[in-house]
């Protein structure tokens, strides 16, 4: 007996990231190659064709999973009764804008998304933004959906943890299945806090270790490791001269897989989530947290031992989260 | 037990179809999802910046299937030891071009990658041409890698079955897995026949003719077959780009299919060296309805053809004649 299709919006469709998250979706890389998916893809009036055109390959791909798409530029029908949101769509920092009126522009988009999802999307939908600033876009969209629940608003920091796990693997020349547990911590920005101190790798036949003493170089571990996953993003866009749709998708792929289906056992990941004051994070931003999850639901991982330098790197991080919300609140005056 | 990987080849990974591509393939949708790989990535030395970009976020996707990434210009390097090779990389053609240039510069591209898989690819290396024109450039691959067994080199139909396939849901309004058998005869280009004679449905009661159901020939032998035929620039039409997420998709499924087995009661298209059968000219690159079973195609045989077809398989299989002719041109 098939299950019911779950609906997935997809907001900025047309764009890069877009354009590699949909088969993704399609393909059951989200939710499972057993569960059918109907995909609203969301954007904005200009790009209406070329959004059509994805409609187009989505219907010419034959997914034996996709039982419909609705392409729209309509925000309240792109979000009627979706179960997963994925905020893809947002105003990219343009040459010599400043910081305030990127910021300006996106607080303007969530605020309005939030209402239409609010009103439209199913009970209990999923949210998950990705576009920047992802942790303030997704405290605007909470703060004008207060009827969605705050636990189901989160933020992609899941590109980062991946990024950190492959960085590990390649420096330990081990399959990056093999390494589990780093921890990104606060902002998907350069202020993230890419952290190993609990991370482990399993080398084949052998049981599993720290990290730390298997790479046996803590000032790499503490520079180079953690600014190279800060800066990645642009490392791509250096290298491709577009930035990272593919590792992107993906990422957004495994935060809500993980979410609805559960971790394994063992095991956590990073998500960006409604603080409420973990590990002394003030509560009222959206940061990213070591989580498990199960039934539908993350848990904030607890107990973990925090260093000194970790504290550090950790309030830096929430205080640029702080600094974003006053810069978004002033936005809204 | 884990699988011992498979090496993949993708030509021309730093272009749109390879960026589409490669994430299908590291998470299996070419494969299934139990096979490791290792991804083989080649292109051309002006796209070695771009080409890293694209290794770099396969590493920070943190994919648990992809074993291992080989990004190179060299093509010894990118072909050794290789599985699977899809061939994406080719020249595409540029606004003022001739067809015979477009066709020169093609050929010495296959001509020179032939002799590379040969050498250095592993024994039974199944071989999928992408790049257009893709029959043409996959008989070319097969002529000058004659140790590269005939029947390992095919090129992709798929795309355009697949799109059969869609347009047929969509005039029903059914979902495309019920949707099966319809045929892509001949040249992957505006003369490719789809055929939905021996194609059907699946409803409640029983699988019914597409024909029975649609109710209308003037559309399936009208409309129908021109909007397959020129899918390729409607898309580009409403993207500005060509078509890369339903070719990289369509490329997964025709390696799947011929590795793992279609379905019982399914046929797919493929473009494969012609035996003559159904009367298609031998000796060139034709796309078939084939089964496939044990790693092996085998042309679906027995069906009846009518007249209406008989003219559209001849019209397309001239053409890949021509093709041909003007190829050997080029080589001289």
């Amino acid at each position: 007996m098939a299950k019911e299709p779950v609906r997935v919006l997809v907001t900025g469709a047309a764009g890069q990231i877009g354009y590699a998250l949909v088969p993704m979706i399609a393909r059951g890389v989200m939710l499972g190659s057993d569960q059918p998916i109907i995909l609203h893809m969301l954007d904005i009036e200009p790009a209406t064709e070329a959004l059509n055109g994805v409609k187009m390959e989505l219907v010419d791909a034959a997914f034996p999973l996709l039982m419909n798409v609705v392409a729209t530029t309509d925000a309240m029908v792109a979000c009627k009764g979706v179960n997963i949101a994925v905020m893809v769509g947002g105003f990219p920092r343009k040459e010599g804008m400043e910081r305030k009126d990127v910021m300006s522009k996106n607080v303007s988009i969530y605020k309005a998304q939030a209402s239409a999802l609010e009103k439209q999307a199913a009970p209990d939908c999923k949210v998950l933004v990705v576009a920047n600033p992802a942790n303030t876009n997704a405290l605007i969209l909470k703060e004008f959906a207060p009827s969605i629940p705050e636990k189901n608003i989160t933020c992609l920091t899941r590109l980062d943890h991946n990024r950190a796990l492959g960085q590990l693997s390649e420096r330990l020349k081990i399959h990056v299945g093999q390494v589990k547990n780093v921890i990104i911590w606060g902002n998907h920005s350069s202020t993230q806090y890419p952290d190993v101190n609990h991370a482990t790798v399993t080398p084949t036949n052998s049981e599993e270790k720290p990290v730390r003493s298997v790479v046996a170089d803590d000032n790499w571990l503490n520079t180079e490791f953690v600014t190279t996953v800060q800066q990645r993003g642009a490392a791509i866009i250096k290298a491709r001269k577009l930035s990272s749709a593919l590792s992107a998708a993906s990422a957004a792929c495994d935060h809500i897989r993980d979410w609805v289906l559960g971790t394994p056992k063992g095991t956590w990941v990073s998500m960006g989530v409604y603080s409420d004051g973990s590990y002394g994070i003030q509560s009222g931003i959206i940061y990213s947290f070591p989580v498990t999850c199960d039934k539908g639901q993350w848990s904030i991982f607890q107990g973990l031992k925090i260093d000194d330098f970790s504290r550090e790197k950790m309030d830096a991080t929430a205080k640029e989260l702080v600094e974003e919300k006053t810069l978004a609140y002033s936005c809204l005056n």
